[in-house]
C-alpha cells in the first residue's frame, strides 16, 4: 500500500479505525477540514429493533447519517473539487441493507444508488464516488478503502460492493 | 467526438508501478485460462508482477506460449499449456501438468471466454454452446478442480473470475455473453459459501471495455481513440488496471473479501437518461448488432 495516496489529503468523517490507519499508511494526510482529495463517510450502525417499534425519531436520525448527511457532504466536496478544478475521491462505508433494520435497509438503499448516479454526474469532474456496503471491520476494510480512494482505483466509480459473504 | 478539454478523468498509475509489492505471491503459483492474450495475460502480468509463477492455458498452445513469454519476461517461472475447460478430464490433466511444471496452484483467474456480436437468432446452437459452456462450464470446471486440489491439501487459496460491466442489465446483440457472464458473477457468490469452510476465496471483476489487441471491440479502423468520450470516465480502461484490480483481490490485503462482484467500468454500465437517441433493434442498426460492429 505504500504511496498509494501520497501528497493526497483524506477527510473521514465518521469513525473506522481499520480505514484510518490504511489510508495513513497509504501515505494521505488526514485533514479535519479546509481542501482536500478524498471524502470518506463512515456511517455507525444502527440499533436493531423490529420495524414498528421504530420511532419516527429513530428511523429519521438513522436515514439522516446513513443518506442525507452523506449527500450533502457529498455535494458540498465535489463543489469544493470543481472549485479548484481538481478531481476526487468519494467513499461512503456503512452496513449492508439487509444487517440491521429497516432504517438500514432504506438507507443502504438509497445509498447504492445514488452511488451509482452521483458516479456518472461527476465522472466528468473526475470525481469517483463508491460505496462499501460490510459488516467487516478490519484489515481488509482499511486496504479496501484506501484501495478505492487511490488512483489505482481510476476505472471504478459508481460501483458497491461488499466484503464478507453475507455483505 | 474527443473528450472536452475542460473534463478531467481520471488515470491510473502506469504498468511499472503495480499496487503490491513484488513478492506478494512469492512461492505462489496461479492458473490463468485463456492466459495467453488480452484480459487473461493481463491477469497474468499483474499475478507475475506479484512474485507469482504463471501456468497459462489457452485453447491454442501457439498463443499460450506466446503469452508466456511476456510473462517470463518479468522475471516469473511459466508453463504454457493448451486446454479446452468445457472437458472435465482435459482440465485435470491441465491441472496436473501445472503442478508438475510449478508445483502446486494456490490461486486460479478464470479469463477464458469468446465474444462476438450477433443478433440472437442468428446465435446457432453450436455458437451458443460455445461462448456459454466456455464461460459458465469452464469456470466452474476450473474452480472446482482447484478447490478439490486444495482441499485434499488442506490448504486455502483464492480465485478470481473475469466477467462483464453489462451482467445485470442485458446486453442486446450479445445474448450468449449477457447469459454467460451473469452466470460467472452469480456463481461466484455461491462457490465463495460453498469454500468458505475451506479458506477459499472466489470474488470477480465485472470488467468493462479494456480494448487489447485481441478484443473484437478493438478492431476498427480508427481505433478505440473515438471510443474514449462514450464512458463517463472519459476514457476506455487501460488492460494492467483490470490485471491488478484481479490480482488484488487474491492478495492478502483483501484477505477477508469472498463472493464479491466488483464493477470496473468507468461507469459505462451506469449511463442512462430519461431522453434518449431513438431505440434501434440491433438488427436494424446500421453498424451492426454493438451498433458498430
Amino acid at each position: 500500500m505504500t504511496g498509494w495516496l501520497t501528497g493526497k489529503r483524506a477527510r473521514i468523517e465518521g469513525d473506522s479505525p481499520a480505514i484510518r490507519a490504511a489510508i495513513q499508511a497509504a501515505g494521505a494526510a488526514l485533514v479535519a477540514g479546509g481542501d482536500c482529495d478524498i471524502w470518506v463517510h463512515v456511517a455507525p450502525p444502527t440499533a436493531v429493533k423490529p420495524a414498528h417499534e421504530l420511532t419516527h425519531a429513530e428511523w429519521r436520525a438513522s436515514l439522516d447519517t446513513g443518506l442525507d448527511r452523506r449527500f450533502l457532504g457529498a455535494r458540498d466536496f465535489a463543489d469544493a473539487c470543481r472549485a479548484r478544478g481538481q478531481g476526487g475521491a468519494i467513499l461512503f462505508v456503512g452496513a449492508p441493507g439487509q444487517a440491521l433494520g429497516a432504517d438500514q435497509a432504506a438507507a443502504a438503499g438509497a445509498l447504492g444508488n445514488l452511488t451509482k448516479t452521483l458516479g456518472v454526474e461527476w465522472a466528468r469532474d473526475g470525481i469517483r464516488v463508491n460505496s462499501i456496503l460490510t459488516r467487516e471491520t478490519g484489515d481488509t476494510l482499511g486496504h479496501l478503502a484506501a484501495y478505492l480512494v487511490s488512483d489505482y482505483a481510476a476505472y471504478v466509480t459508481g460501483a458497491v460492493m461488499g466484503i464478507a459473504l453475507d455483505d | 467526438m474527443p473528450v472536452p478539454s475542460h473534463h478531467i478523468v481520471a488515470t491510473p498509475p502506469p504498468f511499472g508501478a503495480p499496487p503490491y509489492p513484488a513478492d506478494i505471491f512469492a512461492g505462489q503459483t496461479v492458473l490463468v485460462t485463456g492466459g495467453g492474450s488480452g484480459m487473461g495475460l493481463a491477469m497474468a502480468k499483474a499475478f507475475a508482477q506479484g512474485g507469482a509463477q504463471v501456468a497459462v492455458m489457452g485453447r491454442s498452445l501457439d498463443r499460450a506460449q506466446e503469452g508466456a513469454a511476456q510473462i517470463a519476461a518479468l522475471g516469473v517461472r511459466v508453463h504454457a499449456m493448451s486446454c479446452d475447460v468445457r472437458l472435465p478430464e482435459a482440465v485435470a490433466a491441465a491441472f496436473d501438468e501445472a503442478e508438475e511444471a510449478l508445483g502446486p496452484i494456490g490461486l486460479l483467474a478464470n479469463n477464458a471466454g469468446a465474444n462476438f456480436p450477433v443478433l440472437a437468432e442468428n446465435i446457432s446452437a453450436n455458437a451458443w454452446g460455445a461462448v456459454t459452456r466456455i464461460a459458465i462450464d469452464g469456470t466452474f470446471l476450473c474452480s472446482a478442480e482447484f478447490a478439490r486440489r486444495r482441499i485434499a491439501r488442506g490448504e486455502g487459496g483464492a480465485i478470481v473470475v473475469n466477467s462483464a460491466q453489462y451482467i445485470w442489465t442485458g446486453f442486446p446483440g450479445d445474448a450468449h455473453s449477457a447469459a454467460a457472464k451473469t452466470a460467472q458473477a452469480t456463481m461466484t457468490k455461491k462457490l465463495a459459501a460453498d469454500w468458505a469452510p475451506h479458506g477459499i476465496r472466489v470474488n470477480a471483476v465485472a470488467a468493462g471495455f479494456f480494448p487489447h489487441e485481441a478484443s473484437v471491440s478493438g478492431r476498427r479502423e480508427e481505433g478505440v481513440e473515438p471510443l474514449q468520450n462514450m464512458i463517463p470516465a472519459g476514457r476506455t480502461g487501460s488492460i494492467w488496471e483490470f490485471g491488478w484490480l484481479s490480482a488484488m483481490t487474491c492478495t492478502p490485503l483483501f484477505g477477508a473479501m469472498t463472493g464479491q462482484v466488483i464493477v470496473q467500468d468507468g461507469g459505462e454500465s451506469l449511463r442512462r437518461s430519461l431522453i434518449m437517441p431513438d431505440f434501434v433493434p440491433p438488427r436494424e442498426r446500421a453498424e451492426g448488432p454493438w451498433g458498430w460492429q
